[in-house]
């Protein structure tokens, strides 16, 4: 064997065992690098109650009811799955926070199963769509706008 | 309540910034190429 | 592919690819950020911030696409000595580091006014910020050891060590729950619609000439350093051995 293919196995040796840890790693954080719970993973493992966790998923279409004092809302986050989470919250909303569309929530649960957040963060989707064209789309999300506009 | 933001303003400080960064690299590459290639040059002559 | 190769037919390449990369790339990238600017329509949820899109994702794909390039080339140096290999790593790091940065800075404004925060620890931007410290730490350890007159290994293992971080930028919006979307562009198609698609695709094209171009003058500069040097050192040699002096011509 040549010194220049004893390199060569070498360095790609030391490039299979770096990915292999790299991914073993990553494998093992899967559950701790989440930045969320999805509602049914909070339904399996629910937290402690006032323990501050974040709650991420879509926010149920009809489901945003503005409360008479003006700047408290409530509506439903819905997961993959059939379970769901009702939320509370008291603030401003972000511009892209509309029924249908995803939603992160910092809070904790209530004693009654209510998520009690604290501050509110919008998720986009992988979907870039001009607006002309929303119409076309499946799912329109600012089909809703017009719920929105009772809470601006 | 809704926050409103003007999105305008934030399109033009990310451009404002990517494209400043950017200059300053391209400005900074060219000039060490010029000054390196022209000292080669001059103590390729001597 | 000599451990002495002359890179006197690399310069003479380099000579007008330099300027053909560059002056395209300024052209292409210029001209779709100006069109994604003024004649790209409001996404129907972002509004006018989706423009911001046609330069914090070609900064995004040359911030990973470059640690890519860093590693090929420590790889090529380590297997066959090339010299280009460690001068070609050590161009890429700066302008892969600009671009990592920014696309963070980028991405950093436009989830102001979308999510409604500049910034969380979530999978994607946790590990985009982790490549910008790659990126600091392989420059550092590039230049120490060029100064030092360390091994050109070391920066190389660094940089090959460092790849593992690109799968999983690109994976970690799969893997975790993160406040970052889901990839628009896979293998199965784009969920980007072509009106986007297009000015995307000439921006990210566009950056890709340029940053070859920036790569390109980087390498010229340390190669014209170290003839410099070469010649320094040879000269600084042949004055401290006067008995064994060669006529001065036959050096220059």
């Amino acid at each position: 064997m040549k010194a220049k293919h004893q390199r060569l196995v070498l360095v790609i040796l030391a490039l299979v065992a770096i990915v292999a840890a790299g991914l073993i790693a990553t494998w093992t954080l899967r559950n701790q690098a989440n930045y969320f719970y999805l509602p049914e993973q909070m339904a399996a493992e629910p937290p402690a109650v006032g323990q501050a966790v974040r709650l991420g998923g879509m926010v149920q279409a009809g489901s945003i009811t503005p409360q008479p004092d003006g700047i408290t809302v409530k509506f439903v986050v819905t997961g993959n799955e059939a379970s769901t989470v009702p939320v509370r919250y008291s603030g401003i909303l972000p511009d892209l926070f509309v029924e249908g569309s995803g939603v992160v929530a910092d809070g904790s649960l209530d004693a009654d199963g209510v998520f009690q957040a604290t501050n509110l963060l919008a998720k986009h989707d992988e979907n870039y769509v001009p607006r002309e064209l929303e119409g076309l789309e499946a799912h329109q999300p600012s089909d809703y706008a017009d719920t929105t506009i009772g809470i601006d | 309540m809704r926050e409103a933001l003007d999105h305008w303003d934030y399109v033009i400080a990310a451009y404002a910034i990517g494209l400043g960064a950017l200059a300053i690299l391209i400005a900074w590459s060219w000039q060490a190429m010029r000054r390196a290639e022209k000292r080669r040059d001059e103590v390729k002559r001597k | 592919m000599h451990i002495y190769a002359n890179p006197k037919r690399f310069l003479s390449l380099a000579q007008w690819l330099t300027p053909l990369l560059f002056w395209s790339g300024l052209v292409l990238s210029l001209g779709a950020i100006v069109w994604g600017i003024i004649n790209v329509a409001p996404d129907r949820l972002m509004g006018e911030s989706v423009r911001i899109l046609f330069i914090h994702v070609p900064a995004a794909w040359l911030g990973m696409g470059g640690w890519a390039g860093i590693a090929i080339s420590s790889a090529v140096l380590l297997i066959w000595k090339h010299p280009l290999a460690s001068i070609a790593a050590r161009a890429i790091a700066l302008p892969g580091m600009t671009f990592t940065a920014i696309c963070l800075a980028t991405g950093s404004i436009w989830g102001r006014p979308t999510w409604g925060t500049w910034w969380v620890w979530d999978g994607r931007l946790t590990s985009m910020l982790v490549l910008l410290f790659l990126y600091a730490g392989y420059i550092a350890l590039a230049q120490a050891t060029a100064r030092e007159g360390g091994s050109v290994k070391i920066a190389a293992i660094f940089g090959i060590v460092g790849a593992i971080n690109i799968p999983i930028i690109n994976r970690s919006v799969v893997w975790w729950n993160s406040l970052h979307q889901p990839p628009s562009i896979t293998a199965g198609g784009s969920s980007i619609d072509a009106s986007y698609l297009w000015p995307l695709l000439a921006a990210v094209i566009g950056f890709s000439l340029l940053f070859g171009g920036i790569v390109l003058m980087r390498m010229r500069a340390l190669i014209a350093e170290q003839q410099v040097e070469a010649r320094l050192r040879r000269r600084a040699l042949d004055d401290d051995a006067p008995v064994a002096a060669r006529p001065m011509a036959e050096s220059a």
